[in-house]
């Protein structure tokens, strides 16, 4: 008898699919699933801070290095012109709204917990109008009305719970920058839809206010203007393309039928003064 | 951010030198069997006809491969969702073959023209350690029939 070892065909034991493809196979379904599970993790957040009550955000501590300026005549205008968008706005009562006006170049301005609104010198001082001053403080508050720091709060941790599961230090990061004391006052992200959301509040109040659009567009100009320069501001990262949303506003103009271009409410007389006297250094001392 | 960039880093060369080391060896391993064939390797327990007067010896071949960090990263993916651990079954197969085509060599060696009584073992190293790339080792074994020399 004569033994013998036959050649076996290859693959038999081992499979030929390529190894690539079972790994875009594999980290793709794992990929989807994780994603499901945290747009799921996310919609409950969403879910549950809206029973977050307001007092509750009172509560965070404000860092004191980030109040700005309250004295003077700016941060007072300012403040009145909050007042009356607050109440064509319809904010409940335990909702109060504190201005806080910074003296720095930055093109920006911002809503965060506790009903703290910032607003930046470098933006107030290229608004040309009262109008769009107003469309930008009413969007700001918009923000505040519909809650979104605390559900953007409420994202983000997840967001880094998310993230942490693929880098550990990336997600611990992100946890940190929401809940470090600063963090919680900048690092807050809106969503497109927030944005729109409080775009279209913005707009029914300048309506109530005015009765028109008109000169609101000049925000948005200054904006999609300093978006083009070679470093754009955070503000633009989030926000809607800024083209669409002139575009919207157009659509919104356009559906008042009073367009009237001789109403724009002109900015206080000595608005550019009070800028001006806000950035220079203080002589007194 | 860089334990990410780590990981990723770790993925491509685990990817890269693995698959260039796995392509190489089943080359080997395909040619040398096919340089093997007229030394056959059983497993009856003992050979049906042996006519010569023969001795007979103890031949082992051992190989030890390591996994890679891309075989190991599907293999934790599989854990999630299941199915064929085809990144392990070819490791597996390349140690099995080889470890025979080494216990052959040395029965070549020793003048064999026979293997019988082939058996495996399997042992993983490393086993039970998290975060530790693992390596197997298979070992065969068999005993050499050596037809005896006429002086």
């Amino acid at each position: 008898m004569e033994y013998s070892n036959p050649e076996i065909p290859e693959g038999i034991n081992t499979s030929q699919s390529h190894p690539l493809k079972e790994f875009l196979w594999l980290t793709s379904s794992v990929m989807v699933t994780v994603i499901a599970i945290f747009a799921g993790l996310i919609l409950l957040v969403d879910g549950v801070t809206a029973y977050i009550p307001f007092s509750a955000e009172k509560n965070i501590p404000f860092p004191e290095f980030a109040a700005g300026e309250k004295e003077g005549p700016l941060p007072e205008y300012l403040q009145s012109l909050a007042d009356r968008i607050v109440e064509v706005e319809s904010l409940p009562d335990e909702m109060k709204i504190t201005v806080h006006y910074l003296d720095d170049e930055t093109v920006n301005a911002f809503a965060t917990l506790g009903g703290h609104v910032f607003f930046f010198r470098g933006l107030l001082e290229k608004l040309p109008n009262e109008n769009s001053l107003t469309m930008l403080m009413a969007h700001e508050i918009a923000h505040i009305k519909h809650r979104h720091p605390i559900k953007s709060l409420g994202r983000g941790i997840v967001a880094g719970i998310a993230l942490s599961v693929v880098s550990a230090t990336a997600g611990d990061a992100i946890i940190e920058s929401f809940l470090g004391e600063a963090g919680s006052l900048t690092i807050l992200k809106y969503s497109r839809e927030m944005e729109s959301e409080a775009d279209e509040t913005a707009v029914k109040a300048l309506k109530s206010i005015y009765g028109h659009l008109d000169g609101a567009d000049k925000l948005f100009e200054v904006l999609k203007e300093q978006s083009g320069s070679i470093e754009p501001p955070e503000f633009f990262s989030t926000h809607p393309v800024t083209d669409g949303r002139i575009e919207k506003l157009n659509t919104y103009t356009k559906e008042t039928a009073t367009q009237n271009l001789n109403n724009i409410t002109p900015l206080p007389a000595a608005f550019n003064t009070w800028i001006i006297e806000s950035s220079l250094p203080d002589s007194e001392e | 951010m860089i334990d990410l960039i780590i990981f990723v880093s770790l993925l491509a060369l685990g990817y890269g030198f693995g698959r260039h080391a796995e392509k190489k060896h089943y080359k080997s391993i395909i040619k040398r069997e096919k340089q093997y064939s007229s030394l056959p390797a059983l497993t009856a327990k003992t050979p049906t006809m042996l006519s010569k007067p023969n001795d007979s010896h103890l031949v082992v071949g051992s190989v030890v491969i390591s996994v890679d960090y891309f075989k190991r990263f599907i293999s934790a993916l599989r854990n999630l969702v299941g199915g064929r651990v085809t990144s392990y079954e070819s490791l597996i197969d390349r140690a099995r073959r080889e470890a025979v085509l080494r216990m052959k060599a040395q029965a070549k060696e020793m003048g064999a023209n026979l293997v019988f009584n082939t058996k495996f073992e399997t042992a993983s190293i490393y086993q039970g350690r998290r975060h530790q790339v693992g390596s197997v080792e298979v070992l065969a074994y068999g005993t050499a029939i050596i037809p005896m020399q006429r002086g």
